[in-house]
């Protein structure tokens, strides 16, 4: 079983010695329940660290907010950023090693198991408590969730309240690491495309209708892009203001610059916004399902994602971030690859 | 609707000057509004400058308010509002919403000398006070110009501050010799401290790039003056003009409608966040 | 005037006000609520709170200011501007909790003053707010008294209901707030004292339940001047991802971006339209230079925090924050701001 004390003596250590410049990883937050990014710079804080089914988060994210700190210092401080993943980020891990967006000297990575678990949904959390405020979540040894309120303490069988994403996850352990916590179980999955089927079931008339009502709700609060570890670019496509503006950057290069998408929140745009982004990530998204998550309006943002993912594999044979010694999907090609559009 | 605060009127081309050519373009605009109006407005007041399709720019009027024939901007040729802007010919239509912010309290400065120290475009915001004092010469005491650009192709109203040295003491500067330049070679704040302004019965009204603006405060504070005796305008991104959508506040202040202006006395007091 | 409703009439009330668009919150697959038109059928008051507050009805995610066309007329080129002004479109919302209101009176505050802002008032002016007062906290980061509200304030609202069980309480707080209840009044009673005495019974017990608490949040607005350089604000904004979300759904914020959406390039036809805008953002206050005068994250936390809680009190003397939780319940990094604001507390002893 996965246990947050070996990773912490791994911590301390690393911090004592100054081998790492600060650990991220998951404390509670401040409800007392929920876990919450945490960044610990001494080795007496480590205590704070925890592991349990309420760590959602992918850590990863911080990784691109690390170097961007970097980049601006005159002198960086070149030593690792420790960092506590799943299964899942650790994949995000691997994809960021592959576009060369990190090195692996930036990043010690302390590993922890999902094992036959995963995290949970806070929305089927709520569902299933009704009234009732979750003190604690933990991980029985039988891989069913024990929830203490109030009230006593509840046992859940895991599948009623794991992420969707969790049910289709293809790495229950950590495919790079450092240190790990937690035995590599293998876990056989019955559906690992079975979230989009639901979709892939209407047809087209049916798909936009379904769509246009998800689309229809989005404010652009860009949560879905800012929570992604792969949307890492200083300017993106939905940006009208140059971001990247540097001293010599010309008034006509500023003037130039083509709107995409404006900033109205109506369907026309949001539904390019989404649809580029999704493929923008085709071949890249590790399916943490933050976006979903983060999403405060809860559009179904997994089923373009996870869409593409699936593409990925049926066309290039390429399943997304486990092998960091292959090239990333869109920069490289094969002899072998699909021709059947070139006519 | 009448008086919608976000509705620019109408106003034509009369003239175009280019003052600067190459990159950093800067162009002088005479604007008349095509129902014939003209609004009243204060030295060192902005307006919302329209150009339909690209958006707005908040640009210094730097006419003189006692002048009524037109409204004059200096635009710097910077991103997507000021090129087209720059692309635009004599008879061609913009819109103008304003006028907005504070204005320099020219009414607190009877008889007293002002010291105008500009740097680049910063010229223009300050120029409608230096029209507006030499009209009413009677109003004050001593008139002087220190004004500076990177070379003596970035000066803005070169003829004009030509004729000036008739009326009042003008010293020019560029920031580095050129064959043919025989005025100060060096930076504003230094040719502040070269031609030693007297802090004595004196107003100082600087504006230029904020770190020529830092530095000259630096200077005048040597000079002796006190910080009610600095004046400068601050600039920051804006888009609505008038105070509502919270982009170019610094504190608690708008400086579209709380500023531009500002006394040192009263800037150092804000969070220097701008 | 105050007025007794049977639950059950609520419904018929709805009915009476064929006029009027009527929102009230509506739950969908997620089991959360949203504001949704409803055509005077199927009003629910039983929910919590809205994800997204009535602030999108007042001040909507985008509105046309106005419309720019140019013609080539025989030759003659012309630019036409022509002002969009809101739609008259008598509305009621219904379900609008204390705090939500109180946001709007805060809103109203900033578009009014030296400049009035036509598009929100229009609005404003035409719609009716009917609140609905909190018996229990609508969510567990609630903390309406901490920043001078109350589960049952009145600010903001035309109408103010406290639910006691199969009837309303209704109290009309303003003229529109009377016309809405003049429009069936053969529907309303009048109150007996021992539906008063509830009223109050209600009241009381609301506030001890709201379980999160900001204490002395004068004290606090005081000491953040002192702490604008403090390295509190590096520490705590770590994590933030800066999205949208904290501010997008606060019902009292009010940032706006005004652009230039162009239809057609040539002829030229268009719009000048207000979105919403953030200064979470990082290039919300970048300059076409480059500048920018809050690159960092720190600085930008700390803009969120100082104008809430200082600067809107140096202007309006009020917080612009009106404790109804949604930030901290929202942040996908659990961004807590009662916990930041803690800590400016004890830093500043």
């Amino acid at each position: 079983m996965a246990k947050i004390e070996d990773l912490k003596e791994e911590a301390r250590k690393l911090l004592r010695e100054g081998k790492v410049k600060y650990i991220i990883g998951y404390g509670v937050g401040s409800n007392g329940c929920m876990a919450n990014p945490v960044f610990i710079k001494r080795p007496e804080d480590v205590d704070v660290l925890i592991w349990d089914p309420t760590c959602v988060h992918n850590l990863t994210r911080f990784l691109v907010d690390e170097k961007r700190r970097k980049a601006k210092e005159k002198q960086p401080d070149t030593r690792p950023v420790g960092i506590i993943v799943k299964g899942c980020d650790s994949r995000a891990i691997v994809v960021l090693l592959q576009e060369k967006f990190i090195d692996r000297k930036d990043v010690y990575i302390l590993g922890v198991s999902c094992e036959n678990a995963g995290v949970m949904d806070e929305k089927k959390l709520a569902k299933k408590l009704g009234a009732k405020r979750p003190r604690k979540i933990e991980l029985g040894n039988k891989g069913q969730f024990i929830i203490s309120t109030a009230e006593g303490k509840i046992e859940v069988p895991a599948a009623e309240i794991l992420a969707e994403r969790c049910l289709e996850c293809k790495a229950n352990f950590p495919v790079i690491f450092d240190v790990m916590s937690g035995d590599k179980t293998k876990r056989i999955l019955e559906k690992p495309y079975g979230s989009i089927e639901q979709i892939e079931k209407l047809s087209p008339e049916e798909r936009w209708n379904f769509w246009k009502a998800e689309l229809d709700k989005c404010i652009r609060c860009y949560a879905c892009r800012s929570v992604c570890p792969m949307c890492y670019c200083d300017e993106c496509v939905v940006d009208s203001i140059n971001m990247a503006v540097t001293p010599d950057t010309t008034a006509e290069e500023k003037a130039d610059k083509t709107k995409w998408i404006q900033r109205s929140a109506e369907f026309s745009e949001n539904f390019v916004y989404h649809m580029v982004r999704a493929i923008h990530l085709g071949g890249r998204c590790i399916d943490c399902g933050e976006c979903e998550r983060a999403c405060p309006l809860d559009i179904p943002l997994r089923f373009l994602n996870k869409k593409l993912e699936r593409e990925a594999r049926e066309l290039f044979g390429y399943e997304v971030g486990f092998d960091d010694s292959q090239p990333a999907l869109i920069s490289c090609f094969k002899d072998s690859d699909p021709e059947d559009f070139i006519r | 609707m009448e008086n919608n605060v976000y509705l620019p009127k109408l106003a034509k081309i009369i003239e175009i000057k280019e003052e600067v050519g190459g990159p950093r373009a800067i162009k002088t605009f005479r604007t008349v509004f095509t129902n014939g109006t003209q609004f009243e407005y204060r030295s060192g007041q902005c307006a919302m400058l329209s150009i339909f399709g690209k958006g707005e720019s908040m640009i210094s009027i730097s006419s003189s308010p006692l002048l009524r024939d037109y409204l004059q901007f200096s635009v710097l040729k910077m991103g997507r509002v000021t090129s087209a802007l720059h692309e635009l010919e004599v008879g061609d239509l913009i819109g103008i919403r304003g006028p907005y912010g504070n204005g320099f309290p020219m009414e607190d400065w009877k008889q007293k000398n002002i010291v105008f120290i500009g740097g680049g475009i910063g010229l223009a915001p300050i120029w409608s006070v230096l029209q507006t004092a030499l009209i009413k010469k009677e109003n004050y005491g001593e008139l002087s110009l220190i004004y500076g650009a990177r070379t003596s192709k970035d000066l803005v109203f070169r003829e004009e501050c030509e004729e000036l040295k008739k009326k009042m003491p003008v010293f020019l500067s560029i920031d580095v010799a050129e064959p043919g330049w025989n005025e100060f070679v060096g930076f504003v704040p230094q040719n502040v401290l070269d031609k030693k302004p007297s802090s004595a019965n004196t107003i100082a009204i600087t504006c230029g790039p904020p770190i020529m603006i830092k530095f000259v405060i630096r200077a005048l504070k040597e000079l002796h003056f006190e910080d009610d005796q600095i004046y400068t305008t601050v600039e920051n991104k804006m888009k609505c003009g008038i105070g509502k959508c919270g982009r170019c506040n610094i504190g608690p202040h708008y400086v579209c409608k709380d500023g531009p202006v500002y006394s040192w006395a009263e800037l150092k007091n804000l969070p220097q966040e701008y | 005037m105050e007025k007794i409703l049977l639950k059950k009439t609520l419904p018929q009330w709805v009915k009476q006000l064929a006029s009027y668009t009527v929102f009230c919150p509506k739950k969908d697959k997620e089991e959360r609520w949203n504001y949704t038109e409803i055509d005077h059928e199927g009003i629910d008051l039983n929910f919590l709170n809205t994800t997204v507050p009535p602030k999108k009805i007042l001040f909507p995610q985008k509105e046309i200011f106005l419309e720019f066309i140019k013609t080539d007329e025989s030759n003659q080129e012309t630019l036409e501007i022509r002002e969009v002004l809101p739609e008259k479109k008598a509305t009621v919302i219904f379900g609008v909790r204390p705090c939500d209101a109180r946001a709007a009176w805060l809103l109203d505050k900033v578009f009014s003053g030296e400049f009035t802002d036509p598009y929100y008032w229009i609005r404003r002016n035409q719609t009716v707010l009917v609140g609905l007062a909190c018996h229990v906290p609508p969510s567990e980061n609630c903390f309406c008294p901490s920043v001078e509200g109350s589960p049952f304030s009145e600010e903001g609202l035309d109408i103010l209901i406290t639910d006691l069980g199969d009837k309303y309480f209704v109290k009309s707080l303003t003229k529109k707030g009377e016309q809405l209840i003049r429009a069936a009044k053969q529907l309303f009673q009048d109150p007996q004292p021992e539906d008063l005495k509830k009223v109050k019974t209600i009241r009381a017990e609301s506030v001890k339940k709201i379980n999160r608490q900001l204490k002395d949040a004068r004290a606090v607005s005081s000491k953040l001047k002192g702490l604008f350089e403090s390295p509190l604000w590096d520490e705590e904004s770590m994590s933030c991802i800066r999205c949208g979300i904290c501010t997008y759904l606060c019902p009292s914020c009010h940032c706006f971006d005004i652009s230039d959406e162009v239809e057609s390039a040539s002829p030229l036809k268009g719009n000048r339209v207000r979105t919403w805008d953030t200064c979470q953002f990082p290039d919300f206050t970048m300059h076409s230079s480059g500048h920018n005068p809050r690159p960092e994250k720190a600085s930008r936390l700390r803009q969120r925090l100082f104008h809430k809680f200082q600067y809107f009190v140096e202007t309006h003397g009020q917080f612009q924050c009106v404790g109804c939780g949604r930030c901290i319940s929202l942040c996908p990094v659990g961004i807590d701001i009662i916990r930041v604001l803690e800590r400016v507390n004890e830093h500043g002893k």
